[in-house]
């Protein structure tokens, strides 16, 4: 063994690398902040160290052109060996690292460890943030499927609102007038060179700064940071209670990105890799593009701004977002640390992550998107059509051959952009379905021009239909006060009254 | 510091003749990198702004085929190859576009993409509608906007009728920062966007 | 040391072993182009099953599925129905040529699975040959109204049954009607042409007549909305 030692002596007299290791991997930390919520940094490191290595393979075999990109993904998915678990392993890292770069930050929100001194830590650390995210916008382009050409679109359209120069942005975002070849090399240049480069450049020094001002020590409610006092209260803290950093906290570190690996192994074995869908030809319109996950909340956000509100909206809120991250540890640089002495801070990150949930929740389903096949391929229930008058049916038609079913669900089928019409009968009078339906109104569109007479009132006639049979459907009060006098009866009314007996008593026996 | 660090920045400094001529050496090649740096800086910019061009140069008049294909009163799916293109562009090429065929030389021609955010909108002819899959923008048979998010109706090309064949002007994917090139509809859910005018 | 050794193999052997693993992506690309469907089931389900039903039947259209219809339509007729619809009866128009979406060979794909893919199809007709698709007979409107009344009042004078209504009539074309007696819906229990009156199958005049009566009660504004005094 005596070869090792010599050729480790050789070697570090020339790096002299062993003094800033060692200062680096022993130096004293807070007893306390050798804890499971100080792992979350680390194991991003690790994740980005992973999406390096499984990016640089996928790299050898990508094909970073318009014509070939899709091709070469399915050669991968389905040729090479294990190339699909490759895929994976990159789209699962992607994604287990966005959410750990946002749990990370989280924690150090939570815990206050932006103040004194480390406000530049924070401010490395929302910019890794952006550029996380960045790197999963612009892997997702990399895809070269539909959704990815989609994706593409919505972000020239959102870059073109900038004012006087959006036209410009466009071009030099696409690469040319439209998305095509030139537009994939670029967003490849940003995803494999120049994101990565700066992200691991800004990685280095957000770890350096972690290691020359040490971990933060666990917050306690009224030891408040003083910027005249801290370090030195940090470094007796250190002294007087602290371990080393190796192995004293470290091992935790290792069993965490141990973990997080495994957890990437296993969703890329067991759910595989996205897409890729479609491929990229524009002429095929019947695709509902949506985004990868973490964009999604977007995506919800921009089908309920409204119309006058987008464009500002859209050009002001990520600045002003951005600008209050850079800001924080320079208006909240001192002060108490501990969560139980910010309600504020708590609320916000609450407040945040709630609707960060709720809109994520959304655009799994949604709700503001017409189903675009609804109409040819989801069958009115059964139990709505027995019974049916021979026009009623034919109202039922009408209802889905007009597409009313792409916004209108019944029997929870269809689109939810309108309300469901199951019980629409009870709500809504004949005349104000037929003013509903012709002059639309509430978001509709007007069916008026769309529709003949016949099929409005068969349309109607159908809509009337729908209501529980223990619940009867919604008359106009006036009307109510005529039939409640027998000499007077109006024929319209008496007959309604007929109309809405019959279906429940035909439709009685079928439930036998 | 040692001692000898300490001689040795010593005694050049007390040349003062010679220390100006060291600073001078210095910011004459601090200088001359600048001037070499400018030299790269400039082709570079230009190279990297190479795709910002004007309207004229991405776009031309492109057939769209023969009037017959556009029945009178229908909506009809066209396609075409963008002009402006590369050999390795693959599919991304070709492009949709709705034409409404009115009557006679009367056309509309719609962009397949959403005034919203450039989804494809799809054409149902049974409810003259076009809806979106994206956010649920909804236009009708002649591009207003319907119902959704859009703030304007969907954006059309200009035609001309040669030869019995539709032609269009196009080139470039249509956006509210290109659109006010594209014939502007004349509807009221124009409002209220700078851009759009721009 | 052994273990982990050990473990690792196993864990490299289970990865190489395994194309089979639940990620592994299935043959073929996960989003065909739409033209490029050719799988009756996917076909029938995207584009047909919203009104006339899953499997063809209990739709609020037609019963595609219906042995009768199947075995007396011919491709020709389907194919022409399925790529340029009929507009008067809300059946949209589904071919290429005609503003739709399917292909030829996609709309070719639809009728043979109709024809094979669904039991009904094999149910060959026993019995009398019905009338045929289309007639070159002229229909007798009084006639028509008494071979109504005799075949199909019965159940139409229901008021839930009522098909005189200028609104309905409006909504179909003769040929629909010629279809629905002629082959009838047997998933709404609606007899065919031999059932409607029990050992005396309608002849093709009588079913032209029918039609012919019942295109006579056309008005010129249907559709009045609220049901008419009686």
């Amino acid at each position: 063994m005596r070869w090792v030692k010599q050729t480790y002596n050789w070697l570090e007299s020339r790096l002299q690398l062993e003094g800033p290791v060692k200062d680096a991997v022993l130096h004293p930390v807070p007893r306390n902040t050798a804890s499971w919520w100080y792992v979350f940094g680390s194991a991003a490191f690790t994740l980005l160290i992973l999406q390096i290595v499984t990016g640089i393979l996928l790299a050898l075999v990508y094909v970073p052109s318009a014509g070939e990109a899709w091709n070469s993904l399915n050669m991968l998915n389905h040729q090479l060996p294990l190339g699909w678990f490759l895929r994976a392993m990159h789209g699962w890292g992607s994604n287990f690292m966005v959410a750990i770069v946002l749990i990370h930050m989280a924690q150090v929100f939570m815990f206050g460890s932006y103040k004194y001194p480390r406000e530049l830590t924070w401010i490395l650390g929302v910019f890794l943030l952006l550029m996380t995210l960045g790197m999963a916008f612009t892997g997702q382009v990399l895809r070269f499927d539909q959704d990815s050409y989609w994706g593409l679109g919505i972000g020239a359209s959102i870059v073109s609102r900038v004012p006087f120069i959006g036209r410009s942005l466009v071009h030099l975002l696409l690469g040319g007038p439209i998305i095509a070849g030139a537009t994939l090399t670029r967003f490849f240049a940003l995803h494999v060179f120049i994101i990565p480069g700066a992200l691991l450049l800004f990685a280095c020094a957000h770890v350096w700064m972690v290691l020359k001002l040490g971990i933060n020590e666990w917050p306690m409610p009224g030891r408040a940071v003083r910027r005249s006092t801290y370090i030195a209260e940090y470094n007796k803290l250190t002294h007087e209670d602290g371990i080393p950093f190796f192995p004293g906290a470290f091992w935790k570190d290792l069993y965490f990105s141990g973990a997080i690996i495994a957890a990437v192994v296993v969703c890329a074995a067991v759910f595989g890799p996205y897409g890729p869908s479609g491929q990229p030809d524009p002429t095929i319109i019947r695709t509902v593009p949506k985004p990868d996950f973490f964009f999604l909340w977007i995506y919800a956000l921009l089908a309920y701004l409204p119309p006058s509100l987008e464009t500002p909206f859209l050009l002001i809120a990520p600045v002003l977002a951005i600008a209050g991250l850079v800001a924080l540890p320079f208006m909240a640089g001192e002060g108490e640390k501990s969560w139980h002495r910010r309600p504020i801070a708590v609320l916000t990150l609450v407040t945040v992550a709630v609707i960060w949930g709720v809109f994520t929740n959304l655009a799994t389903y949604t709700p503001w998107s017409p189903k675009m096949n609804a109409w040819s391929s989801d069958t009115v229930p059964e139990r709505y059509l027995h019974g049916l008058t021979p026009v009623e049916r034919r109202g039922a038609i009408v209802f889905q051959a007009m597409q009313c079913r792409n916004c209108h669900s019944i029997g929870g089928q269809g689109g939810e952009r309108g309300p469901a019409l199951d019980s629409v009968a009870t709500r809504l009078t004949e005349d104000q379905l037929i003013r509903q339906v012709i002059q639309g109104g509430g978001n509709m569109p007007a069916y008026g021009k769309n529709l003949s007479p016949s099929q409005v009132t068969a349309l109607v006639s159908f809509l009337d239909t729908l209501h529980p049979h223990n619940q009867p459907e919604a008359v106009d009060s006036a009307e109510r006060a005529v039939t409640t006098i027998p000499a007077e009866t109006g024929a319209k009314s008496s007959t309604k009254v007929k109309a809405s007996a019959s279906p429940q008593a035909s439709a009685a026996p079928a439930g036998n | 510091m040692t001692d000898t660090v300490h001689e040795e920045s010593k005694t050049p400094q007390d040349d003062r003749k010679e220390v100006s001529r060291r600073w001078l050496l210095l910011k004459a090649g601090a200088l001359f990198n600048a001037v070499v740096g400018i030299a790269i800086a400039t082709p570079v910019v230009r190279y990297l702004l190479d795709p910002v061009r004007r309207k004229s140069f991405y776009n031309s008049w492109i057939s769209l085929g023969p009037l017959n294909q556009f029945p009178a009163g229908e909506t009809r799916l066209a396609t075409y190859v963008n002009p402006y293109r590369q050999p390795w562009d693959g599919t991304t090429d070709d492009t949709a576009c709705w034409v409404r065929h009115i009557s006679g030389s009367s056309f509309q021609v719609f962009a397949i993409n959403c005034a919203h955010l450039g989804c494809p909108v799809r054409w149902f002819p049974q409810s003259e509608l076009f809806m979106c899959p994206c956010h649920g923008g909804v236009y009708y048979a002649d591009g207003e906007r319907a119902s959704g998010p859009p703030e304007r109706g969907l954006f059309q090309y200009q035609y001309k009728v040669v030869n019995d064949e539709l032609h269009i002007y196009a080139g470039q994917m249509p956006t509210l920062a290109n659109s006010a090139r594209l014939r502007v509809l004349n509807n009221t859910g124009n409002k209220g966007c700078s851009s759009c005018a721009g | 040391m052994k273990i982990s050794a050990l473990a690792g193999c196993v864990l490299l052997l289970a990865i190489m072993g395994c194309s089979h693993l639940p990620g592994a992506p299935k043959p073929g690309v996960e989003v065909p182009r739409p033209d490029a469907i050719m799988n009756f089931a996917d076909l029938y389900h995207q584009n047909c099953a919203g009104c006339h039903g899953n499997h063809g039947m209990n739709g609020a259209a037609f019963d595609l599925a219906n042995s009768t219809y199947l075995n007396w339509i011919d491709d020709a007729t389907l194919r022409k129905i399925i790529a340029d619809g009929e507009t008067d009866v809300q059946m949209p128009a589904f071919g290429r040529s005609a503003g739709g979406f399917l292909t030829d060979a996609q709309i070719d794909a639809l009728i043979h699975g109709m024809r094979t893919e669904w039991p009904a199809a094999d149910e060959k007709p026993q019995g009398q040959t019905p009338p045929p698709y289309t007639t070159a007979l002229k229909g007798d409107v009084a006639r028509g109204e008494q071979v109504y009344q005799s075949a199909c009042a019965r159940c139409h004078r229901e008021s839930t049954q009522s098909i005189t209504s200028p609104t309905y009539l409006s909504l179909v074309n003769d040929q629909t009607l010629r279809t629905l007696i002629i082959a009838g819906r047997p998933d709404i229990g609606q007899p065919d042409w031999e059932a409607d009156i029990p050992g005396h199958p309608l002849t093709d005049q009588q079913v032209t007549d029918v039609v012919a009566w019942l295109a006579s009660l056309r008005t010129m504004t249907p559709g009045q909305p609220y049901a008419q005094p009686h």
